[in-house]
């Protein structure tokens, strides 16, 4: 009995001293990201993921776009444009995943609780989807890019509906990892009855995941890959160009160069677009989001944002015009008189229609119309047939764009918080409409309009006259890095704005960010985060470039180049 | 002959840009521009000359290797100087001032986590071993008929504080001000000015509107009603005795001399 009664004892023993031992699992140390802290730590990762992300969902919509072009149209120099994307999207494939491992690495590390929460609210889709939609677009990507030799001919078509597929899995993977982003900006709108907590913890994965912001940001992230991948494309070609040593080279890359700027701008067109429908959900789902970002701490970022679109704008018809220059002919091209009054026209009558019938009222849509068809219909009217050249068009052009910079630049009061704006610092009340969303429309929309008829008119000088690839304006392949880098770095800034719309949430409204650094950060300290993230990413898209591309090389053309040829021809 | 050219634009375009810029000036300081605006028109009128430079200007000479590598990374250095230099001029929100208001926000919520738990108890743990030492100083101390003096501890401020006090606070914090235009001050139309409220609501009516936005609508702002302006979260953000702090400031708006637009009862 007694050793019965010691065998227990010792049993039990034996057992509190596991369960203790197992219990007392030492704590991990707190972790501090070396010199940035934690919520800087994290901004670098995730920018640097997302650009790297960007690229390779961007670039292979640009590249089967372009063979598909190629394929129609019989043109091998699209096949190897699109070669040539691909070869360097690959290689860069594998630092989306690093630095996507990365991110959630350093995530775990420096919010632990945070991550596991939103990883537990959305396990399907970080641990079954996500990860199998990746492995599937690997699989094709590979494929695609193996294959591109060994299905030529016959089989080219295949080869393009692979470069499809290749996109169609790209963009369900952007849409499935914009959820849980999107949901961490817009949980959702608690239902009658129940606290957002409350109706939180019985949504399903698909009421969280269809949020208010989540196809905004999905439509403004796929422009914004076609825009990225076009001027990451320009800045291929500008490397290309600048390294090549025989006119056969050069006239390829400067055709590339060009191809890249064009599709790069037209996705540009339609981004200020998707990005006020971005704003304009935010707002509609918490009407304070609207002054955070537009008239208080953040409203020195959108000043910043107006400078750099207004830059990329008067850089992209910068290099339209550099690319006219050297079109034989191009001084017979003409335009009708009336299509330069509708554009100085623009600010003006725009600003008034949005002002009368702010969005989506469709009465503006009248003024819109006018504006665009009433100079055609007009200019055939006896009297009023006076004709203007292509270049004295393009620099009234380009007064406007410089009005229209004007105008989006120009803010309600020049202080950090509109809260502070005094007599001293804010419009006088006789102008205060130029601060407010009708002008800032009326500005993207002339910036829209005048690259478009910028556009036209390039088309005309192509088709009436003679282009000599390879001889552009050496200035020109600095401008096309330019877009790139300017581009590169708006998105950056952008997603600043865009995560910092949580304010002291990590999921707005409803996880509190309790950690010392959920404040707004100055402008000027995210301004050295984005340049350095975007720094970062340019050596290593270069390197990815010098290594893949090798420029100087000489590789050879499957086009014959460097003659002259008529614009437009094959 | 090519630098002749250029130099000639560039001396001809800086002149049209400089006068252009003066006459913007003049205009926007007779139409009461201020001064920083004025600034930012003679800028934009010289980026116009920059512009116009650049459109006339020559073609640029080839660069070849070491000189090509060289000017790419100067070019790298010049963006990358421009725009942070361009984020560093404009006006800077200070952080302080955001972060005072963050504590002061999440402060319940904190102390409501296991986190702001264990602060609390290190924090009381800590203010009993000073309060120890220090008694423990004075005992060391005591010579013949020496008193201990035992310090008061600070009553919590929340306590000392009046109620209204406390709503304007909240008034602040939740940054009501953004839509609602106060003492002459925020605002910008997005929300009815507020001033005579306390004569137009009683406090549980009030209330009743900070909880469910959707309850009463201010005159004249049907559109701002329909689309659901005021957000719809406080109930869930603010804890009660924020909201009786709230509803006790707006209480005691009452200036007769602003017109504070009438509330309709809508549910």
């Amino acid at each position: 009995m007694t050793l019965r009664r010691s065998f227990l004892i010792m049993t039990g023993f034996l057992l509190a001293g596991a369960t203790a031992a197992y219990a007392q699992i030492p704590d991990a140390p707190q972790i501090d990201f070396p010199y940035a802290g934690n919520r800087t730590g994290v901004w670098i990762v995730a920018q640097l993921h997302i650009l790297f992300a960007a690229f390779i969902l961007g670039a292979p919509i640009f590249a089967v776009v372009s063979e598909w072009i190629g394929y129609k149209n019989q043109d091998p120099k699209y096949d190897r444009l699109a070669k040539e994307v691909i070869k360097v999207t690959v290689i860069l494939y594998s630092m989306t995943a690093l630095t996507g491992g990365l991110f959630i690495f350093v995530l775990l590390a420096t919010y632990p609780d945070f991550t596991t929460w939103l990883i537990k609210h959305f396990f399907l889709i970080f641990a079954i989807i996500y990860p199998l939609l990746f492995i599937l677009e690997t699989i094709i990507l590979y494929t695609y890019f193996y294959s591109w030799d060994s299905m030529k001919g016959g089989k080219k078509a295949r080869h393009i509906a692979l470069g499809v597929l290749l996109n169609i899995v790209g963009t369900v993977t952007l849409f499935a990892i914009d959820g849980p982003t999107s949901f961490m900006n817009t949980p959702a709108k608690a239902v009658e009855g129940l606290s957002l907590v409350e109706y939180i913890q019985t949504a399903g994965l698909w009421e969280k995941m269809a949020n208010f912001s989540w196809m905004p940001l999905n439509l403004h992230r796929l422009v914004g890959n076609v825009t990225f991948g076009g001027f990451i494309a320009g800045l291929i070609a500008a490397y290309m160009y600048m390294g090549s040593k025989t006119d056969e080279d050069r006239s390829y890359y400067d055709w590339m160069g060009f191809v890249g700027n064009m599709i790069g701008v037209g996705a540009l067109l339609l981004l200020p677009f998707m990005g006020y429908l971005l704003a304009y959900e935010l707002c509609d789902y918490d009407a304070s989001i609207c002054p955070y970002m537009m008239a208080d701490q953040l409203s020195m970022f959108f000043e910043m944002q107006g400078a750099m679109v207004g830059l990329v704008f008067l850089a992209s018809n910068y290099y339209i015009w550099l690319s006219m220059r050297r079109i034989q002919g191009v001084e017979q091209v003409r335009m009708s008189g009336m299509v330069m009054i509708a554009v100085l026209l623009i600010p003006a009558v725009m600003g008034l229609a949005w002002k009368l019938f702010p969005p989506p009222e469709w009465q503006s849509l009248l003024f819109l119309a006018a504006l665009v068809v009433l100079p055609p219909i007009l200019s055939r009217l006896p009297g009023l047939r006076f004709t203007i050249s292509a270049f004295t068009m393009i620099k009234v052009g380009f007064l406007m764009i410089v009005v229209a910079d004007a105008i989006w630049m120009t803010p309600h009061g020049f202080v950090a918080t509109q809260a502070m704006a005094t007599e001293h610092n804010e419009l006088p009340s006789w102008a205060s409409e130029l601060a407010l969303m009708p002008a800032k429309n009326a500005a993207a929309f002339t910036l829209v309009f005048l690259t478009i008829v910028n556009y036209i008119l390039y088309n005309r000088a192509i088709r009436q006259g003679t282009i000599i690839w390879g001889k552009i304006d050496f200035a020109s392949q600095f401008v096309l890095i330019f877009l790139a880098f300017s581009a590169i770095w708006t998105m950056g800034l952008m997603g600043t704005v865009r995560s910092l719309t949580r304010k002291y949430f990590h999921v707005y409204n409803l996880v509190p960010d309790f950690t010392t650094e959920a404040f707004t950060p100055t402008l000027t300290y995210s301004a050295w985060w984005i340049t350095g993230v975007t720094i970062v990413f340019f050596a290593v898209v270069s390197f990815a470039i010098m290594v893949t591309l090798r420029p100087g090389s000489g590789q050879k053309s499957s086009a014959p180049q460097g003659v002259p040829v008529p614009a437009g021809g094959k | 002959m090519a630098e002749q050219s250029l130099t000639k634009s560039i001396l001809k375009k800086g002149v049209i840009g400089i006068v252009v810029g003066v006459i913007l000036v003049v205009v926007a300081r007779a139409t009461h521009f201020p001064e920083v605006f004025q600034f930012m028109f003679f800028l934009y009128a010289m980026l116009g000359a920059l512009v116009f430079i650049l459109l006339d200007a020559p073609a640029m000479p080839r660069l070849e290797g070491a000189k090509a590598v060289v000017g790419l990374i100067v070019f790298y250095g010049l963006l990358s100087g421009a725009y942070i230099g361009g984020a560093s001029i404009l006006p800077q929100y200070d952080p302080e001032i955001e972060k005072g208001k963050i504590d002061k926000v999440l402060k319940r919520r904190k102390a409501m986590t296991k986190q702001g738990k264990a602060d609390e108890l290190i924090a009381r743990a800590k203010e009993l071993n000073d309060r120890a030492a220090y008694l423990e100083k004075q005992l060391a101390s005591l010579g013949g008929g020496a008193k201990v003096v035992v310090e008061e501890a600070a009553a919590p401020a929340a306590a000392s504080g009046d109620l209204v006090a406390l709503g304007k606070e909240q008034w602040e914090l939740q940054e009501c001000y953004n839509c609602h235009k106060l003492f002459g001050q925020g605002g910008k139309k997005r929300g009815p000015v507020l001033d005579n409220i306390g004569n137009l609501m009683t406090p549980e009516q009030l209330r009743e509107k900070i909880l469910d936005p959707k309850s009463w609508m201010a005159e004249g702002f049907d559109k701002p009603y329909k689309k659901g302006k005021m957000p719809d979260k406080y109930k869930d953000l603010m804890f009660d005795e924020e909201i009786d702090a709230l509803v006790a400031f707006l209480a005691t708006l009452k200036d007769a001399s602003v017109n504070t637009p009438k509330p309709i009862k809508m549910k």
